[in-house]
């Protein structure tokens, strides 16, 4: 089955703004575990709020162009039934329950971690992501 | 004569969803698997009450039935439990506490004792930290009677519980040197794991021609037994486990640990399912047994063994393991009790263990090198040995372990001669 996972790091406040990154990995999967990794893609977002607009705004950017049913926790959609999620995305997708799909979500959580330890580097050393973010909802 | 145990069962169905059926069944199967004959089901849709989960009207209507018991589906709050105590004059108890019940009249050997008794004090300490506060409104510290203070109980309770972890914390040792050791001895483990009152028993008692308690109710088996079973040419020990059940708290995971610990290290999973539960219901016992899976760290192979096929249609059968195929891998349909399927699961056993090379190995022909034979006859099988000035044997076992045996040895290990013409 193929898979996109994704997992948003940094939905806690850091002052007025909250700055997140979105990883999507999008890989090939057995019941048992990860058959093949095959893209992934990390977006950053820093906005003044993390309602569910700006995060299905920040997911939808994060798993475009990757193919395969979304798989998310459902703490990062407020615990949504699936058919609305399905709705509002206009894409296949699942709250993960087998091993491999959790083994997905494990490797996203460890990629927007990463992910966003960098973002907050870059923003030490001057990087300025919120001139992007407009059009997803963010600064 | 013992005096017959009653209870009414409660459960709170949510406006947004339905209660189902299979749920009744579940709470009714776990409240007879504990002993209690069940007076009623009372239920009622609605948010819930902060005071006693259901409507007082409800319970009252439960509480006109006179049962010894009342349970309740959802998990009650200490704060609940003080208020139906002491309005209903009823012992209320939740869903974990009906299991830990069930869990306490079954437990049998010392480390099943000692693991339900922590499962049960992490579960009320901090009931009995509330009762305390709550009790304390109205009485002042000493109400024991014997001078004792308020804190006391609470704290009996968590050096009781630190006594329990450190002799759990010397039975994990001992069980997990015997798993060392008969890992380091070639055996292969393999577990069995599902859904309780899925079959596992059943199956082991099928597969090592054994006879352990299998009865048609909610966890039969809690302390794991092993048994050593041939699939083929290929031995492996065979375990038993303890069931999983939907919503497994932590606490009793955690309480669970070296037991579990017997599937987190075994070479290869059997998880049991049974194919006869309606569909919607098959699907979420599986994801769920996932879910234990994932919680207890196993990342070994898992072949699923489709259970209970005489009791449905094939048709059916397919249907349902199509509903499941992202759930389930590996499958193998079988009937555990008339044993249909059971020489596919070996073959799949014997196929998805983790694979046996042959070797040709050649040692000096000295006391010491006499030592490593005796060594490998333990850990592998030994086809031919020819002694001359060397020892060469060719053996067939699982390469790390042929390694491990020959290790300080300073001999490689060498890939398999072409066997001699004639």
């Amino acid at each position: 089955m193929d898979v996109v996972a994704v997992d948003i790091s940094g939905r806690h406040a850091e002052g007025d703004r909250y700055i997140m990154v979105s990883a999507s990995v999008e890989s090939r999967i057995s019941p048992e575990g990860i058959e093949r990794a095959r893209g992934m893609r990390l977006v950053p977002l820093v906005a003044r709020s993390v309602d569910m607009e700006v995060v299905i705004g920040l997911i939808e950017e994060s798993v475009s162009g990757l193919s395969g049913v979304v798989i998310a926790e459902r703490g990062d959609l407020y615990n949504l039934a699936r058919w609305r999620v399905e709705s509002i995305l206009g894409r296949e997708f699942k709250y993960p329950e087998s091993r491999g799909e959790r083994r997905a979500m494990e490797l996203a959580h460890h990629a927007s971690f990463a992910g966003r330890r960098l973002a907050l580097r870059l923003m030490d050393e001057g990087l300025d992501f919120g001139a992007g973010s407009e059009a997803a909802g963010g600064i | 004569m013992t005096k017959e145990k009653t209870a009414v069962l409660l459960f709170r169905e949510d406006p947004k969803e339905e209660l189902r059926p299979e749920e009744v069944a579940e709470l009714r199967g776990l409240a007879e698997a504990a002993g209690y004959r069940v007076l009623a089901e009372v239920s009622q849709r609605r948010g819930r009450d902060r005071r006693f989960q259901l409507g007082r009207g409800k319970i009252a209507e439960a509480a006109s039935y006179e049962p010894e018991k009342l349970i309740f589906n959802e998990p009650l709050s200490p704060g609940q439990i003080f208020n139906i105590n002491k309005e209903f004059l009823l012992q209320p108890m939740d869903r974990f506490n009906l299991i830990l019940e069930i869990f306490a009249s079954r437990a049998s050997t010392r480390e099943a004792i000692l693991q339900v008794e922590l499962a049960r004090l992490s579960y009320e300490a901090p009931f009995v930290k509330t009762m305390e506060s709550l009790k304390k409104l109205s009485e002042r510290p000493g109400y024991r009677g014997s001078g004792r203070y308020d804190v006391s109980m609470y704290r009996d309770i968590t050096g009781r519980m630190a006594k329990i972890r450190a002799e759990l914390r010397g039975v994990e040792e001992t069980g997990e040197r015997r798993r060392k050791r008969r890992k380091e001895q070639g055996f292969d483990l393999v577990a069995l794991a599902g859904y309780t009152n899925a079959g596992k028993s059943t199956l082991f008692n099928r597969l090592a021609q054994e006879a352990v308690a299998a009865i048609d109710q909610p966890f039969t088996t809690l302390s794991p037994t092993t048994r050593a079973v041939a699939a083929g040419e290929r031995r492996f020990l065979l375990t038993d486990t303890v069931g999983f059940i939907d919503d497994l708290p932590l606490f009793l995971i955690k309480a669970f640990r070296s037991t579990l610990a017997e599937i987190v290290e075994a070479d290869l999973v059997l998880l049991v399912v049974d194919l006869s539960d309606p569909p919607k219901l098959l699907r979420e016992r599986v994801a769920s047994c996932h879910e234990a899976l994932w919680d207890c760290g196993c990342y070994a192979p898992i072949i699923s063994v489709l259970n209970k096929v005489d009791r449905i249609d094939p048709e059916v059968a397919l249907e349902r393991s199509d509903l499941i195929r992202d759930l389930a891998p590996n499958p193998v349909f079988i009937s555990a009790r008339e044993g249909h399927g059971i020489e596919v699961l070996f073959d799949m056993i014997a196929e998805k263990l983790p694979p046996q090379e042959e070797f040709v190995i050649r040692l000096p022909s000295s006391e010491a090198g006499m030592g490593q034979l005796s060594r490998l006859y333990e850990v592998a099988e030994p086809i031919k040995v020819k002694y001359g000035e060397e020892i060469e044997v060719l053996l067939r076992g699982r390469r790390e372990i042929v390694a491990k045996a020959l290790k300080g040895a300073g001999r490689t290990l060498m890939d398999p001669e072409p066997p001699a013409e004639g």
